[in-house]
């Protein structure tokens, strides 16, 4: 898929480009909004990711002319500027997503595959995971048919997210900044994340085996799987 | 005491003053006032029996030497006698003396003239009784007496009215100047009516400090912001890198654990920007406040989220919120955050296995909800405290959090006029108290 990267910081550029190209997306970048304005008027794209503070262009013009020259691309704002305004007039504009950063690259892939998912309506979203299958529309976890009610909804988020990551190692502040990302408070360290994963063994262990659920002894959570 | 209250007092003392002053003097002034008029009209009363007696001759009332007398009626008020005078004395003097008048002794006050007739002289007498005289003292002291009573009332009573009206201006400049004013304030100045120039130099003295007030404000909240977006960029720079070294497949194990602790360090760093870019976002009135959302509803959720860190600590949480409260245009996201950071640190500062208690409950017509927990407490002199930003009042327990949550609170708090008071006893625990307004609570069915 491609994606176009608007965005005047160069060094966060980069790291865009690295990770979603990692992510076998195919990549173009521009650094201002005229290069921009150009580029989405002339080539086709699946996801704009636009920078709304840039420095020659008003973000939300090149908003508008994406919606118009590219009206099938999946447009996502990233900004630093946090109003809650711009928010609503972003939305307002017809982009899909907003961003605040700063945001974990990993926040953002799963955002455009929750897009993705959305526009095509895949319908295939149950995904097996040893003799467990994870229902990704209705978000409920089942062993064999027996739906698993003990999983709260915040267990669920943290499966999910690792499922969408799978064979990847999610770091404990990775987790915790997407199931509790919204929250403002003073902690910057708290991690109740191995907490929640404990809870959510001891729930599935009651049914079979749940070693797809993996401890990267030091760094982090990982769920594997074989396909 | 009051302005007015102290001009009226004074006005009142000082009309007392002159009040009682006046009536102490008003006796010997109404003696002197009636002795001259007396002194006068016996004069008078001399000059008309002079005049009689040159007419027809002195011989007509005195005859073979034996003097003339008259007295009025039976009440012996008042005399007059003609005698022939033998002492050779010239004699003109209005005196208070007594006379025996039919077995009486009375007091009179008597003119005494002497006059020559041929070669004889003769003494002339016109007496009025005292007690005639000061008859009229009594009746007109109290006269007197009760106008001046009456005029010092009535002064007191316009000098009240127009003190109150003059004053006007003051309280209102008090009022709404300085009481009712809220850091920001958007609204225009308002000039306060008043002709008293004092106020008015009051008025723009006030509305100058303000403004200067006003702006540094503005300055601090513009830095504060602008610093929080510029710090943005970088970290989230920072965050990419870091994140897709961790993903690289040729970076050891070892190196991967020091990513996660630079991880870690810019995730404090973002936390704390991203509190401060909250709080000057919730002081510049970035938020809308278009949300209804049922109190207990809103608590469940919180709880919901934060029921990880009561299991870690094997704290007991008791929630009793009345279903049908509500809240009404608030901003769900802030009091959600108010919320859990209130619950939050009830947790944090709570012993193993404590116990917190979120009530809410109406009293007088104002909605409260308590949070309650058995914890560390906060000592008498943190307490004024407690709210400064970056204030952290245990170094030792606090060592993951920067000291920002309560003034989250507080911010959240000030932007919905929600009302906290705070109760603490060291080793006992705190409560936290907000009072939500009138005009953001509601009940179901009444909304």
């Amino acid at each position: 898929m491609n994606v176009l990267i608007v965005e005047d910081e160069k060094a966060l550029t980069a790291e865009l480009e690295i990770f979603l190209i990692n992510c076998s997306y195919v990549c173009d970048v521009c650094f201002d909004g005229r290069s921009a304005s150009e580029k989405i008027a002339t080539n086709l794209y699946d996801f704009i990711l636009i920078d709304l503070g840039l420095p020659d262009y008003e973000g939300l013009d090149l908003l508008k002319e994406a919606k118009k020259y590219n009206p099938e691309a999946t447009c996502i704002i990233l900004t630093a500027r946090a109003e809650v305004n711009d928010r609503i007039k972003g939305l307002d504009l017809g982009a899909d997503d907003y961003l605040a950063k700063p945001f974990s690259l990993l926040e953002l892939q799963s955002r455009m595959q929750a897009i993705t998912r959305r526009k095509f309506g895949l319908k295939n979203s149950v995904v097996p995971l040893g003799e467990f299958s994870i229902d990704l529309t209705n978000r409920t976890i089942a062993h064999a048919d027996t739906l698993i009610n003990a999983i709260t909804k915040k267990e669920f988020d943290l499966v999910a997210y690792m499922l969408l990551h799978k064979n990847r190692t999610l770091t404990r502040s990775q987790l915790s900044e997407h199931i509790w990302g919204s929250i403002v408070n003073d902690d910057y360290d708290s991690n109740y994340i191995d907490a929640h994963i404990k809870n959510i063994r001891k729930k599935l262990s009651a049914y079979g085996p749940h070693d797809w659920i993996e401890t990267v002894r030091g760094l982090g959570y990982r769920i594997t799987t074989n396909n | 005491m009051k302005l007015g209250t102290k001009l009226t007092l004074f006005n009142t003392i000082s009309k007392l003053v002159i009040v009682v002053l006046f009536v102490l003097l008003l006796p010997t002034l109404i003696r002197d006032i009636n002795q001259n008029y007396t002194d006068n009209w016996l004069r008078k009363q001399k000059d008309k029996v002079l005049q009689i007696v040159k007419g027809p001759g002195i011989k007509n009332y005195i005859q073979n030497g034996e003097g003339y007398g008259s007295y009025n009626a039976l009440l012996k008020e008042e005399y007059v006698s003609l005698d022939v005078d033998s002492s050779g004395e010239n004699i003109n003097t209005i005196k208070n003396e007594k006379r025996l008048v039919e077995g009486d002794t009375i007091q009179y006050r008597i003119l005494s003239h002497t006059f020559t007739v041929g070669k004889q002289s003769y003494l002339l007498e016109i007496g009025k009784s005292v007690d005639t005289i000061n008859e009229t003292a009594v009746p007109l002291q109290s006269i007197a007496f009760e106008i001046l009573l009456g005029m010092v009332l009535l002064t007191i009573l316009a000098d009240q009215v127009y003190s109150t009206y003059v004053l006007r201006p003051l309280g209102l400049i008090i009022r709404t100047k300085l009481i009712g004013h809220k850091f920001p304030n958007h609204a225009q100045y308002k000039k306060v009516r008043t002709n008293t120039s004092d106020f008015e130099y009051l008025d723009i003295s006030i509305h100058k400090m303000i403004q200067t007030i006003e702006s540094t404000f503005q300055k601090e909240r513009e830095f504060i912001s602008n610093a929080s977006h510029e710090l943005m960029t970088p970290i989230s720079i920072l965050q990419s890198k870091i994140e897709n070294m961790f993903e690289q497949e040729d970076i050891a194990d070892d190196v991967k654990v020091r990513l996660l602790e630079m991880q870690k360090i810019l995730n404090r760093l973002k936390s704390i920007t991203k509190t401060l870019l909250l709080i000057s976002q919730i002081e510049n009135d970035q938020f809308l406040k278009e949300d209804n959302i049922q109190v207990a509803e809103l608590i469940q959720e919180v709880y919901d989220e934060i029921s990880i860190r009561l299991q870690e600590k094997s704290i007991h949480c008791e929630i009793a919120i009345p279903p049908d409260w509500y809240l009404m245009k608030v901003n769900k996201f802030l009091l959600f955050n108010l919320f859990f950071n209130l619950i939050n640190n009830a947790i944090k500062y709570n012993k193993e296995g404590g116990e917190i208690y979120i009530t809410g409950a109406v009293e007088s017509k104002l909605f409260i909800v308590q949070i309650t927990d058995t914890g560390i407490g906060i000592p008498p002199e943190r307490l004024p405290h407690i709210f400064n930003r970056f204030k952290k009042f245990s170094q030792s327990l606090q060592q993951d959090s920067f000291g920002l949550g309560l003034p989250i609170v507080r911010s959240i708090a000030d932007f919905h006029r929600i009302g906290i008071e705070t109760n603490s006893e060291p080793g006992v625990g705190t409560t936290f108290k907000l009072i939500f307004p009138v005009t953001i609570i509601g009940q179901k069915g009444g909304i």
